[in-house]
């Protein structure tokens, strides 16, 4: 059985008195604990399905199943943005611990787990400081933080880290792997960056243009792998990605 | 704020304080004429007058002005939040508020006197409903360009409407609101000094109109003074407020 599994979504937007569709006929399914990526043209509805998941959006046609439940009654995911997550006027420790807070968590379990999610991500240093007080790389691990606090089952995360530096995406790309060598996270992540999708991706689904279905579906036999930057297989699979990315245009 | 700030900011006040004065003597000097008293005369009637009759004036007119703008903000602020988050809710109430925004409040004056009697309510309500709107608009705005981001984020860890408003609207929009407040400060501050030139006895603007009248301008200039320094402290208060729930802006 699969953990993620959604069936002929579609999900659309009215606009000038006029309804177009964002998402028509899309199909994807995850094992439980895996890694997918979705790669995509710009505008082809890979944030609109991200709020599908997230129960953020509640109006859509066809089958979503989280682990057997719909994204409004799985309360077991998480939601990472590119930007903007934290909060500017919260601090580091303010921002992780408000899950908890909004979940109703008493104090004391609240202070508890806050501080072992940061202590374990080695942040715990930087739990008075300020979102504008930290580097884009340690903002997004907070962010990470901040939702790995609630303990999710499903972490989703939107281009994430498409607004750093090209080392220190490298640096989160190692990152999220550890973390989820160390948990049973199933993670769903949007990445415009080919490299990045096979480096992270078991599954990598391509998305048309808007309306957005899935064309191509690959697994991906060298995701996590530290040494497949420079193997052949690794350009053999960019290479299969970026034309059918192409192919679109 | 660390000690070395203060100093210099106090230094710098200083400064300021001793220039204004410097340009009064002077001009008091070059004008000759017993309607601009030298800072000294004014000054050593403020000092004289504090106690016996600038104190009680001065205590009604910080009432007023201070119950105007704690009541402006107490309306103003969830309003213009609620507007400013409900799309519809603002489109809807938009061209009531261009509409009524640019009237000059003041104009209303002697129907609120007919109607809410010459006491402290026709007072408040006239300088509260300047300040409101002024509080409204700003707080609406601010809640309207807040970077969608913020509230998809916070949603998603199923936050409701009130915590929303909670850890999202209400701080992003906290320094627009103390900024319309500085604002609205200066505003309240001429409309009091209006308000209290109409049917009544009490309140600084009251005891510089009348010393005026009198012709005892060093009174006048007593009272002025006074007043000066009353808008000064409360922005001074609204000031701190700022330092201390925004330092997040300031870094
Ligand atoms: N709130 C909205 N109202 C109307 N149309 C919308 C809305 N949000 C998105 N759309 C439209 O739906 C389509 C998909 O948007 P979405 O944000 O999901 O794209 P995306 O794949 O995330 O794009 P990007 O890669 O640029 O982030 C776009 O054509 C967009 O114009
Ligand atoms: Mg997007």
């Amino acid at each position: 059985m699969d953990y993620l599994s959604i069936e002929s979504l579609q999900v659309s937007y009215v606009q000038d008195n006029q309804i177009t569709p964002a998402l028509k006929n899309f199909s994807l399914s995850l094992p439980f604990g895996s890694i997918g990526v979705i790669i995509g043209p710009s505008g082809c509805g890979k944030s609109t399905l991200l709020n599908v998941l997230a129960g953020l959006n509640q109006i859509y046609q066809g089958t979503v199943l989280i682990n057997g439940k719909s994204p409004k009654e799985c309360c077991a995911t998480a939601l990472i943005l590119q930007e903007y997550g934290l909060l500017p006027w919260k601090t580091v420790w303010d921002n992780v611990r408000l899950g908890l807070q909004i979940r109703g968590f008493s104090k004391k379990e609240t202070v508890l787990r806050t501080e072992k999610i940061l202590n374990k991500l080695g942040l715990l240093y930087l739990r008075k400081r300020y979102p504008a007080q930290l580097s884009g790389g340690q903002q997004q691990r907070i962010a990470i933080a901040r939702s790995l606090v609630l303990e999710p089952e499903l972490l989703l995360m939107d281009e994430p880290f498409s607004s750093l530096d090209a080392l220190t995406r490298e640096e989160m790309q190692d990152f999220l792997l550890e973390l989820w060598h160390e948990t049973n996270l199933t993670i769903l992540l949007i990445s415009h960056n080919i490299e990045e999708a096979v480096f992270l991706g078991q599954k990598i689904f391509v998305m048309s243009e808007c309306p957005g279905t899935i064309i191509k579906e690959l697994s991906n036999p060298l995701a996590g792998d530290y040494s497949a930057r420079g193997k052949v297989e690794f350009l053999e699979i960019t290479n299969s990605l970026r034309s059918s990315l192409r192919g679109l245009n | 704020m660390n000690q070395r700030d203060l100093i210099q900011k106090s230094f710098y006040t200083l400064t300021a304080v001793v220039i204004l004065i410097a340009f009064w003597y002077l001009l008091s000097l070059i004008l000759n004429t017993p309607a601009l008293p030298t800072p000294l005369a004014a000054f050593k009637s403020f000092f004289e007058l504090f106690t016996s009759e600038l104190m009680s004036h001065l205590t009604i007119s910080f009432y007023r002005v201070g119950v105007s703008l704690v009541i402006a903000t107490v309306l103003g602020v969830p309003l213009g939040l609620f507007l400013g988050k409900n799309k519809r809710a603002d489109e809807f109430s938009a061209p009531l508020i261009y509409m009524t925004y640019p009237v000059p409040k003041v104009v209303f004056l002697p129907i609120f006197l007919i109607l809410l009697g010459i006491g402290n309510l026709s007072k408040i309500v006239l300088i509260t409903l300047i300040i409101f709107y002024l509080i409204l608009v700003t707080t609406r705005d601010a809640a309207r360009n807040l970077p969608k981001e913020y509230v998809v984020s916070v949603k998603s860890l199923s936050a409701n409407e009130l915590e929303l408003y909670q850890h999202v609207y209400f701080p992003a929009c906290l320094p627009a609101i103390l900024t319309s407040l500085r604002l609205g400060l200066g505003i309240a501050m001429s409309v009091l000094f209006l308000v209290e030139t109409y049917a009544t006895q009490e309140g600084i603007g009251y005891f510089i109109m009348n010393s005026w009248s009198s012709l005892s301008y060093d009174k006048m200039f007593a009272g002025i003074i006074a007043m000066g320094l009353m808008g000064f402290l409360l922005y001074l208060l609204l000031d701190a407020c700022e330092k201390v729930l925004c330092s997040w802006v300031h870094l």
